[in-house]
């Protein structure tokens, strides 16, 4: 099957204005992803894979290398690549529904389809009866449900995720990667996501790129043979799982975590 | 709580105020002209009500007010907006705009009364003068504090720079705007009665500075209440509706920290 989404080459660097130089954020980037493949990047904090994922949504530029989503080369945001944001980034003035039907509006649909686009979206991430509340009346995971439902409604070729998990408690974390595993699965939505918590990484993912240390470079690129969706309860104590995540603990940290 | 319970507590804060004027100006500490009790203020207010002086004033006084703020809104709310979103209608004009923003609205009252001539001309000028710096101001920071993460997150959703701003910069602004509103009212007042006190024979501020002149002290101060509840009307029905319909209903702006 064709690549969905292909970087090449891509490099980044930055004038850090503290340290008064240049930073190599990303070093010689190759990655192709599969569609409907669920492709995560993990790697230590400040290791660029956030930078990526902007330059993946256009949000940046990369100072060299190119950036291909679908046969067209990125050179802005658009909503074939929609982004979930750690701060889950809701508009405060648009209740539940008014923010996931957003992209659709955007796109002129006509008015029922939008509806119709909506309730789907606000049944699949379990926010029925909350349609007509504003965001500041949500908790932290409901939140991120609607914002994940605001881009999976706007039909984008890519879903891209950033620490997406990462302000919300371990418990509603948990569900929330379930959910996500389930959801993505049965849309069969092909998915960049980033996060520097290992074991989530392997839980979601088709496969895991792990990125090195500032200058950020691929140091492995690990298919996860699990069957998807996945569930905490069998996966905790999996082998399988275990021996996936050693591997990428000490691709990143050099040792398996203790 | 119930609507005679929540009428109480509104009603609260003037009735403890008025009973301290009461209790002071019965215990005759200072001559009467200097200090006039509430009953001589409600006669005073009762006399000009019936005679119709004090609406014909208030009348003057509100349009001028309204007419500035109007006029100083539309001048301020177009630049902020292109002085925030254009780097280069933020170059040419922040430099005149800092130049202009600390000569105070009274200091236009001589050029004001040359070119608009005695009266509420002059006095609608530097209203306008004094409402547009704070509007101007409050917007520009309002511009300024809109999280970059709305904006990105609407790029990836499709939005065009004119739905960004449309769909995030207008409602982002709002609680900064309202801001800018009330002062620039507030404001304006200040210029309303120092202007009208100098270049006007009609109005609020001349009746304040008339009365001064005939050691009318009960009808300064019903000057002074008139403006207060003018202003406390204009918020209670006006300001307030439209913060608890926007605002406060999304989330930006709370009553207070007190827990909900």
């Amino acid at each position: 099957m064709t690549d969905l989404l292909v970087a090449r080459n891509v490099s980044k660097t930055y004038f850090d204005t503290v340290a008064n130089d240049n930073v190599v954020a990303l070093d010689d980037i190759c990655l192709a992803i599969r569609p409907h493949e669920f492709v995560s990047v993990i790697g230590p904090s400040g290791c660029g894979k956030s930078t990526f994922l902007r330059l993946v949504a256009g949000l940046d530029r990369p100072t060299s290398g190119e950036i291909v989503v679908s046969g067209r080369k990125v050179t802005g945001p658009g909503a074939d690549r929609g982004m979930v944001f750690q701060e889950y980034a809701l508009l405060p003035w648009k209740t539940t529904a008014a923010n996931i039907e957003f992209g659709p509006r955007l796109k002129g649909l006509p008015k029922a389809e939008r509806a119709a686009i909506t309730q789907r979206f606000v049944e699949l991430v379990g926010l029925k009866g909350f349609e007509n509340k504003y965001p500041h009346q949500l908790s932290g995971g409901m939140r991120q449900r609607a914002a994940v439902a605001r881009v999976l409604a706007n039909n984008p070729l890519v879903l891209l995720m950033d620490e997406p998990f990462a302000a919300v408690d371990a418990m509603t974390r948990q569900r929330l990667q379930e959910e996500l595993a389930v959801i993505t699965a049965h849309e069969r939505t092909t998915v960049l996501f980033i996060t520097h918590a290992i074991e989530e990484a392997v839980f979601l993912s088709d496969r895991v790129v792990a990125l090195s240390g500032r200058p950020g470079r691929i140091v492995a690129d690990l298919a996860i043979d699990i069957p998807r969706p996945r569930h905490w309860d069998a996966v905790a104590h999996d082998a399988r799982f275990i021996a996936y995540r050693d591997e990428l603990t000490r691709c990143i940290h050099g040792r398996p975590k203790a | 709580m119930s609507a005679v319970r929540k009428l109480g507590s509104e009603l609260l804060p003037f009735v403890v105020a008025l009973a301290i004027w009461q209790a002071l100006s019965a215990a005759g500490i200072w001559p009467k002209v200097l200090f006039p009790s509430p009953l001589e203020v409600l006669e005073a207010f009762a006399a000009d009500l019936t005679s119709g002086v004090l609406l014909v004033n208030l009348w003057v006084s509100l349009r001028s007010l309204l007419l500035g703020f109007v006029v100083g809104c539309a001048i301020a709310v177009p630049l902020g907006y292109l002085m925030g979103l254009s780097r280069a209608g933020r170059n040419f004009f922040d430099p005149l705009v800092n130049l202009l923003q600390a000569i105070p609205g009274l200091a236009w009252i001589p050029f004001a009364i040359l070119w608009f001539g005695l009266g509420q001309g002059a006095v609608t000028f530097i209203i306008v003068m004094s409402v547009f710096f704070p509007v101007l101001h409050n917007l520009l920071t309002g511009i300024r504090m809109v999280q970059p993460v709305l904006i990105e997150a609407v790029q990836t959703l499709g939005a065009g720079r004119a739905d960004v701003i449309r769909h995030v910069i207008f409602p982002a602004t709002l609680p900064n705007l309202m801001t800018g509103i009330r002062l620039g009212i507030a404001f304006g007042f200040r210029s309303l009665v120092g202007g009208e006190m100098i270049a006007s024979t009609d109005g609020l501020g001349y009746a304040i500075f008339n009365a001064q002149q005939y050691f009318q002290s009960s009808r300064i101060v019903v000057g002074m209440l008139t403006i207060g509840i003018v202003w406390l009307a204009m918020d209670r029905l006006i300001l307030r509706p439209i913060e608890q319909r926007t605002t406060m209903r999304w989330g930006l702006v709370r009553e207070g920290l007190e827990p909900a």
